[in-house]
């Protein structure tokens, strides 16, 4: 009996051994395309930036868009284009960590390809996977990709300046995602209303002072 | 909608996964040709058997498993309370003990594997 995936789960504990080792937190960060995993990613650089030391891993299918977007914040940022392929793995960090040097990184965050499905399936070596659900997906979705939102330890559902909006029932989407994953931690967030992200970020650097 | 366009890379990879998997396994029993592979696949792995079995049928043309098939078997999403104790086969995905204030954790339904490769 062998597991499908044991070759990605192999390097993805040589990375988790290493992460440890070099004591840098690494966070998988994960979301529909268009749910706002940059911008947030934006945000939460600007807060924290100068209090630890942040690098990016940005996974995109084809183009250098979001590393760029995050190259102007002054942080260090390596590209990692799949091509194609839907979620980034193991190996693809491991190479892409070759480049950094952990040692003097508090918080590695690595934004995943924009995809529900298959980024779940894939250990990279992370501390923890986030999720980002916007408004505008719909309610429906944690029931309808119950993984990624079991595998996360925390999720933003974002854009809530659009709910007066839309049909989102809020208080339906954080009963399905606590019945799901009773210990999930669960954040409100606008990056273009500026809220709930003090808050989040509060918790991100918590995370991070933790380890 | 066609079926090519909505089929995603992820099974794909899985079915690279489970071809190499089979060659190795065929390689050490000095077998030329795999007949079937048997899959373990959890309700909640996060795999759709359709694209799993197109992928792998485009994938296994010209190689020693060009007629296997793949024999596949579902394992239910099984839970254990973490206050009471007892085990529940979980429907909705409601991770609540029915039964007491418990935390239901998860033990089964997560598999993705190979159990066997039949060659010759």
């Amino acid at each position: 009996m062998r597991n499908i995936l044991g070759a990605n789960d192999e390097i993805a504990a040589q990375n988790r051994k290493i992460f440890s080792e070099r004591g840098v937190i690494v966070m998988n960060l994960m979301g529909s395309p268009g749910s706002g995993k940059t911008t947030l990613l934006e945000k939460t650089l600007a807060r924290l930036a100068d209090k630890i030391k942040i690098a990016v891993i940005e996974g995109d299918l084809f183009t250098a868009k979001d590393a760029e977007r995050i190259d102007k914040q002054g942080v260090e940022v390596i590209q990692i284009n799949t091509a194609g392929g839907c979620h980034l793995d193991a190996p693809m960090i491991q190479k892409a960590c070759a480049s950094l040097n952990l040692s003097e990184i508090d918080l590695l965050i690595v934004e995943n390809v924009g995809n529900l499905v298959c980024p779940a399936e894939f250990d990279i070596g992370e501390n923890f996977k986030a999720v980002v659900l916007s408004i505008t997906e719909g309610d429906d979705k944690p029931l309808k990709y119950p993984l990624i939102f079991k595998e996360s330890e925390v999720v933003l559902l974002n854009k809530v300046d659009l709910l007066p909006f839309t049909n989102f029932d809020l208080q339906s989407a954080r009963e399905d995602l606590t019945t799901l994953h009773p210990t999930i931690k669960i954040f409100e967030t606008s990056c273009t209303k500026e809220t709930g992200l003090d808050n989040w970020c509060a918790w991100l650097l918590k995370k991070v002072e933790a380890r | 909608m066609n079926f090519l366009e909505v089929i995603d890379l992820h099974e794909a990879t899985l079915a690279e996964n489970i071809l190499e998997i089979a060659f190795e396994t065929a390689e050490k029993n000095h077998a030329e040709k795999i007949l079937a592979i048997g899959l373990t696949l959890g309700e909640m792995a996060g795999v759709e058997i359709e694209a799993l079995n197109l992928s792998f049928d485009v994938l296994k043309k010209n190689t020693p498993a060009d007629g296997a098939e793949l024999k596949i078997k579902r394992v239910p999403i099984m839970a254990t309370c973490n206050k009471c104790g007892k085990n529940f086969r979980l429907e909705n995905y409601n991770f609540f003990c029915p039964e007491c204030d418990g935390i239901l954790i998860l033990k089964s339904g997560r598999e993705l594997l190979v159990e066997f490769v039949d060659c010759e």
